[in-house]
């Protein structure tokens, strides 16, 4: 059982990394055929051709695109994404502190969406079709239509702007380097705030709604009859056997969710300014930073690949019958 | 209630007889343009059509509408049916959204760029008034049929910038009528006025007045107005043009991909439906709005470009939809005796599987709907939109965001007409969803 599970892992990793490859390629593809020269924001035309050669040079940006293709090609084997041309390091250095931010980020953020969006689902179901349950869904349903942007704003006017409790944006005040530790944590957990609900409120309000639909159709099967005529209590019954039941399509989702929060929350980043991926892969992009890009959209596309291979093991733990569809 | 009793048709009428009520004298002058317009093309062609422009075309389909769109929900049965059914809010929004989009240039005669006198009319809170005075038009003897018609023509579709309206913040009185004498003797030959606490003034010759005191109009911000003094009703009003339009376009788009694409797939089957399908799931596994981002970063973003690529990264949920239909019908009779018979495969499409995958189809397409114009939205305010020439809804909260201490209404007008706009469409596609499922049940 567990050969098959490491093998069926395995396999799924390799034809994710070959789908990861695509995708760079894809991108590596666009990037050369884009107009604007990345070489151009270095040079003025006052400056010599030479030095634009060797700019151009130091770029990798002077052999024919198929040359600079195979060598792409075999850095990224070697792991070795190349030097970022605005920041002027390596890639793997630069993106370091912006993912730590953005694990972090969205790490909280997918724990808040999950465990709030579980405790209103648990409130909504004690009376199915009461005042509760009928405001909740149609709450979820305004914030499913919320565009993100809109959201945040509204909350920087109210609790910026009206109230005055919370800062607008950036990760720190301007005296941080001042603060003890614990003002330094508290600092951070202040700016965090509002980007958090911001990013979390939709997210809830889709776990909410999935979570809610499964626990309904589950509850309305017979098997459930049966064990509240054995006399099970209705906590037992949600807990062990509703749940576990009703999380699948929910788990599928939020693995989903999970990949594109690790990839970057862009909008929250620009609204708040804080220093993600979103935000860096788009300022690579503008500036044509090539290797930087590519840099990003690898870690995106990992990240994305993996968070869906943990969703699956997860179901797999669940509900040992999904094994079967892995394995194929 | 009585809200329940109000049939579609009941609001749809109310909004065509406010409509041309209200605004019957740009109509009138829209039909006289037009009928010059196709006197003078007997005439003077040439230098005719060099007047015309985006604007004069588009007055003109609004026009034409005005009196189409009557006539057809008059005359097709099949749109009658769907008229005569009881008015829900979302439907409302959605009706007010569709008019807003095909008669802007006649509920708003006003450019949606139209600025004047910044000082006076920037950051107007809503429900505010500001004062304007007129200048007298230049006196020109227009002579040929052509001036006469550039003169009504700029009189009906006026442009985004009047200089014969100026917004004030009230006239200097003249008080020597009062009898209290002053310290300054007021010429009686110059207006006097205040703009934002400056004082200018102007002959009062130049200004459209009624016994010598010059007349002061009324000018209604209803919604506000932005940085720029532009009013944000209008802009709202010709906002959800960019929306409506690039939804339409690109949900069009990925209809023809996505149900070409798995008709291919279906019907080859083998080693092009492999392909496809690898490729579908590529492109679900990975966030489009990254790829969108990037297309339109690197290649430039306007209207069209937002819609090739907003079509583009749309049509994998539909393929998959349509072909698991597709698949279920070629296994049915009806199917394969229509492919026995010899039929091509376009007729097959035509006449075999669209009329059955319809309705998951059109229900796909709403959602889709949604999700392009909140995309096209947040596009928008990332600055990548359709650019500048015409007011999107997300661009108008990204200009807001600057603003954000002094001018709530720059961001929460849009962002709630967003808002709206995105639930009612969202609830149309539920409602189209139980009517087509409750069918099939039968």
């Amino acid at each position: 059982m567990k050969k098959e599970l490491l093998v069926a892992i395995l396999k799924r990793i390799s034809t994710s990394l070959i789908v990861i490859f695509l995708l760079i390629t894809f991108i590596f593809i666009l990037l050369r055929l884009a107009p604007g020269d990345p070489t151009q924001k270095f040079l003025s035309p006052q400056l010599s051709p030479q030095l634009a050669s060797r700019v151009a040079e130091s770029f990798n940006l002077d052999k024919p695109v198929l040359s600079q293709y195979f060598s792409f090609v075999k850095n990224l084997f070697t792991g070795d994404f190349g030097y970022s041309y605005n920041y002027r390091q390596p890639v793997l250095s630069v993106i370091k502190d912006y993912f730590l931010f953005t694990l972090l980020f969205s790490t909280i953020s997918f724990f808040i969406q999950l465990i709030i969006s579980y405790n209103l689902v648990k409130i909504s179901f004690r009376k199915t079709g009461g005042t509760i349950d009928k405001s909740l869904s149609k709450l979820s349903l305004i914030l499913f239509a919320t565009p993100s942007f809109v959201l945040g704003l509204i909350l920087v006017y109210i609790f910026s702007v009206q109230l005055d409790l919370l800062p607008t944006s950036g990760l720190k005040s301007i005296f941080h380097d001042d603060f003890s530790f614990t003002g330094k944590i508290w600092d951070y957990v202040l700016h965090l705030i509002l980007p958090l609900i911001t990013l979390s409120l939709a997210g809830i309000a889709v776990f909410y709604s999935y979570l809610r639909d499964s626990v309904e159709e589950i509850f309305n099967k017979s098997f459930i009859v049966n064990l509240k005529a054995g006399g099970y209590s209705d906590r037992e019954i949600f807990v062990k056997h509703i749940l576990p039941n009703a999380a699948r399509p929910l788990i599928s989702v939020a693995g989903i969710e999970f990949g594109i929060l690790l990839s970057g929350a862009l909008i929250t980043e620009v609204i708040f300014s804080l220093p993600g991926m979103g935000r860096l892969t788009v300022n690579a992009i503008f500036n044509r930073d090539f290797p930087l890009v590519i840099g990003c959209s690898f870690i995106a596309g990992v990240m994305m690949i993996l968070s869906n291979l943990i969703a699956d093991l997860i179901k797999i733990k669940i509900d040992k019958r999904l094994l079967k569809d892995l394995l194929q | 209630m009585i809200i329940s009793k109000i049939k579609i048709w009941h609001f749809l009428l109310i909004l065509f007889v406010l409509l041309i009520v209200l605004r019957f004298n740009l109509l009138i002058g829209l039909v006289e343009l037009y009928i010059k317009f196709i006197g003078l093309i007997f005439k003077d062609s040439k230098s005719l059509f060099t007047q015309i422009d985006f604007r004069f075309i588009d007055n003109f389909i609004s026009l034409a509408l005005l009196f189409v769109i009557p006539l057809i929900l008059f005359f097709s049965k099949r749109i009658k049916k769907l008229v005569l059914l009881p008015l829900s809010l979302s439907g409302l929004i959605i009706i007010l959204l569709s008019t807003s989009f095909i008669f802007a240039p006649i509920i708003i005669n006003q450019h949606p760029e139209f600025q004047k006198n910044i000082s006076v009319t920037k950051l107007l809170p809503p429900l505010s008034k500001v004062k304007f005075i007129e200048l007298k038009a230049a006196d020109s003897n227009s002579q040929t049929d052509l001036e006469n018609f550039t003169m009504l023509k700029k009189l009906v579709i006026p442009e985004s910038f009047n200089d014969r309206l100026i917004f004030i913040d009230s006239l200097r009185l003249n008080l020597s009528s009062s009898g209290s004498s002053s310290t300054k003797d007021i010429d009686a030959s110059i207006v006097e006025y205040f703009q934002n606490g400056v004082m200018k003034s102007t002959p009062a010759s130049d200004i459209v007045s009624n016994q010598s005191q010059p007349i002061v109009h009324e000018k209604y911000f209803i919604l506000g107005s932005d940085e720029y003094g532009r009013d944000i009703f209008t802009r709202i009003i010709y906002g959800s043009r960019i929306s409506v339009l690039v939804g339409i376009g690109s949900v069009l788009l990925s209809l023809l991909i996505g149900v070409g694409m798995a008709f291919m797939a279906a019907q080859k089957g083998g080693i092009a439906d492999l392909i496809l399908s690898r490729m579908t799931d590529l492109f679900l596994s990975f966030p489009a709005i990254f790829l969108v981002i990037m297309i339109l970063a690197l290649f430039g973003s306007n209207l069209i470009s937002v819609i090739i690529v907003l079509g583009l990264s749309g049509w994998m949920s539909l393929f998959k939809i349509v072909k698991s239909e597709i698949l279920s019908i070629k296994k049915k009779d009806y199917f394969l005796s229509a492919e026995l018979i010899g039929l091509r495969n376009t007729k097959l499409l035509i006449r075999e599987i669209l009329p059955v995958i319809i309705a998951p189809v059109i229900v796909n397409l709403v959602f889709q709907f949604t999700n392009v114009i909140l995309a096209e939205s947040a596009l928008s305010y990332l600055g990548l939109g359709t650019g500048t020439s015409y007011p999107s809804w997300g661009a108008m909260i990204e200009s807001g965001q600057e603003y954000i201490t002094q001018s709530w209404w720059m961001i929460f007008i849009p962002g709630l007409v967003l808002i709206i706009t995105l639930l009612s469409i969202n609830s149309a596609g539920k409602k189209i969803n139980e009517f087509y499922n409750s069918k099939f049940q039968l």
